[in-house]
């Protein structure tokens, strides 16, 4: 039941999926985002950052003179338009 | 070219706003939220002296003396990135662009989630959604729900909406796993309930930190502790019991709840249901810096202080020239600090503007943030002020560092 959780809702990433990711290789939070793309949806992991954090700290140690989890602009949804709209 | 931009309407981003309008500076202030006031809109609560707290009128007072003074508010305007180019601090916003020499970030904090089976499911929501709909926009997000997570905040929420007539059925513990971790276990929640005890407004706690002095009496007292709860506004607070699902076909029907032992191990057999039509998560606030991480600010996770926080110093200055922060975004605390450190952040702005000398009154204000912290009616963490102090000393490294390469 809890292995079959949803994390990352943009990705469909599972708690089981995380937690056996993190043991297998002692992994970094940003380690773990990158192999299994938790947090790399659109929502920029406004909702699953914390807690992918918390799954890699719990088999490593946390690093906490930087943030792991980078935060890339544009940290808000905005539409393509509104981005870069060329008026014809 | 605005003189000062404040992004984040919210107790600190008005107060900073309406002290550097009193000394006579133009300000623009921008927020993603559809009114001003941030999280203090959601507040409502007895203070010890029987006044009542209204976050919603406290927030319209900040927002009418600001506006009053010539002060520029945009609402629903969300910031998506910030950079610099050259002197000036670039803001984007969905469709406006602004520039200034001396931005203030004040955004605020956020929730943070804890997975529970079924919490995907419609009609679950964080604990601070559900103030939003009840206060801000009176809507009931149900007739009777669930809350999980005992802390200050899910406690003060759910007296809340107790006041507006909607049912709690009880307030549990998530069960534990790698991300609940310490909000599953018993000892640790009793243990960070007992600090709050002298200010909060419930005989539970109150009676709780007489008798948990010591250790062995702690242990007795999560061992006794009645498995269906001990009341507080006619709220069953569960600390013996846990929610293991969230279950429902399509939606929220109600939550499978287990006993779980003194360390938060689920004893099988003991499962039962408890029906609602909706549930809150409480998993506790954290700084929201997003904005901080982008221009480049270093950070550095502080317990104490909820998260990840921008290194910054009692000044509300940043290590990025022309870049401030002030509120819940350099640690978790209630609106009265983050009041005060608006004011420090707009003494400093002024200050460094050259318009006038400050001096006094910045280090009046930092003495006030300190006192306001020290009365405080709500803490979010026993040791907050020990977590400001490990932020100084990272910022006496930081500029003892700045230092040793400009000698080198």
């Amino acid at each position: 039941m809890e292995k079959e959780m949803i994390i990352c809702r943009c990705e469909e990433i599972t708690y089981g999926k995380l937690v056996e990711t993190a043991n297998t290789y002692n992994c970094t939070s940003r380690e773990l985002k990158l192999r299994t793309r938790a947090g790399m949806g659109y929502c920029g992991g406004r909702t699953c950052r914390n807690m992918v954090d918390s799954i890699a700290y719990s088999s490593s140690e946390r690093i906490s003179t930087e943030i792991t989890l980078k935060y890339q602009p544009p940290i808000r949804p905005i539409s393509f338009g509104d981005l870069g709209a060329v008026e014809r | 070219m605005s003189k000062v931009i404040i992004i984040g309407a919210g107790p600190a981003g008005l107060s900073a706003a309406i002290t550097i309008a009193e000394n006579g500076l133009d300000v623009l202030v921008l927020d993603e939220y559809m009114i001003a006031g941030g999280r203090l809109l959601g507040q409502l609560y007895e203070e010890p002296n029987g006044n009542w707290w209204n976050g919603i009128k406290e927030s319209q007072k900040l927002y009418e003396k600001a506006v009053e003074l010539g002060v520029k508010i945009y609402l629903n305007t969300p910031v998506s990135n910030i950079e610099k180019i050259d002197d000036t601090w670039v803001i984007y916003t969905n469709t406006e662009t602004y520039t200034t020499s001396h931005l203030l970030l004040a955004t605020g904090a956020a929730e943070a989630p804890l997975p529970i089976p079924g919490w995907t499911l419609p009609g679950v929501m964080s604990v601070g959604a559900a103030q939003v709909m009840t206060n801000v926009h009176r809507v009931k997000p149900g007739y009777h729900g669930v809350i999980i997570g005992v802390n200050v905040l899910s406690s003060a929420i759910a007296m809340e909406l107790k006041l507006a007539g909607i049912g709690v059925e009880c307030i549990a513990l998530p069960k534990m796993n790698k991300v609940t971790k310490e909000s599953g276990n018993p000892m640790d929640v009793m243990n960070s309930l007992l600090h709050v005890s002298h200010m909060a407004p419930s005989t539970f706690v109150k009676l709780g930190s007489k008798l948990m002095k010591n250790e062995f009496m702690k242990k007795l007292g999560i061992s006794f502790f009645p498995k269906s709860g001990v009341k507080m506004w006619d709220i069953p607070i569960m600390l013996r019991k846990a929610v293991i699902e969230i279950y429902g076909d399509g939606k929220v029907e109600g939550v499978k709840v287990a006993t779980i032992s003194p360390t938060g191990e689920v004893i099988a057999g003991t499962e039962e249901k408890i029906g609602a039509d909706f549930v809150c998560i409480a998993g506790g606030l954290y700084p929201l810096a997003e904005l901080a991480a982008v221009a480049g600010c270093p950070f550095y996770h502080i317990e104490e202080l909820g998260g990840y926080i921008p290194l910054h110093n009692e000044r509300m200055e940043t290590t990025l020239d022309g870049l401030y922060v002030a509120g819940n975004i350099t640690g978790i605390e209630g609106a009265k600090v983050a009041i005060s450190q608006g004011i420090t952040a707009g003494l400093s702005i002024i200050h460094n503007y050259g318009l006038s000398n400050q001096e006094a009154a910045i280090q009046a204000a930092i003495h006030h943030i300190e006192q306001t912290r020290k009365e405080a009616f709500i803490q979010f963490h026993p040791a907050v002020k020990e977590g400001k102090q490990k932020l100084k000393q990272h910022w006496e490294n930081h500029r003892n560092s700045k230092k040793l390469e400009i000698l080198s």
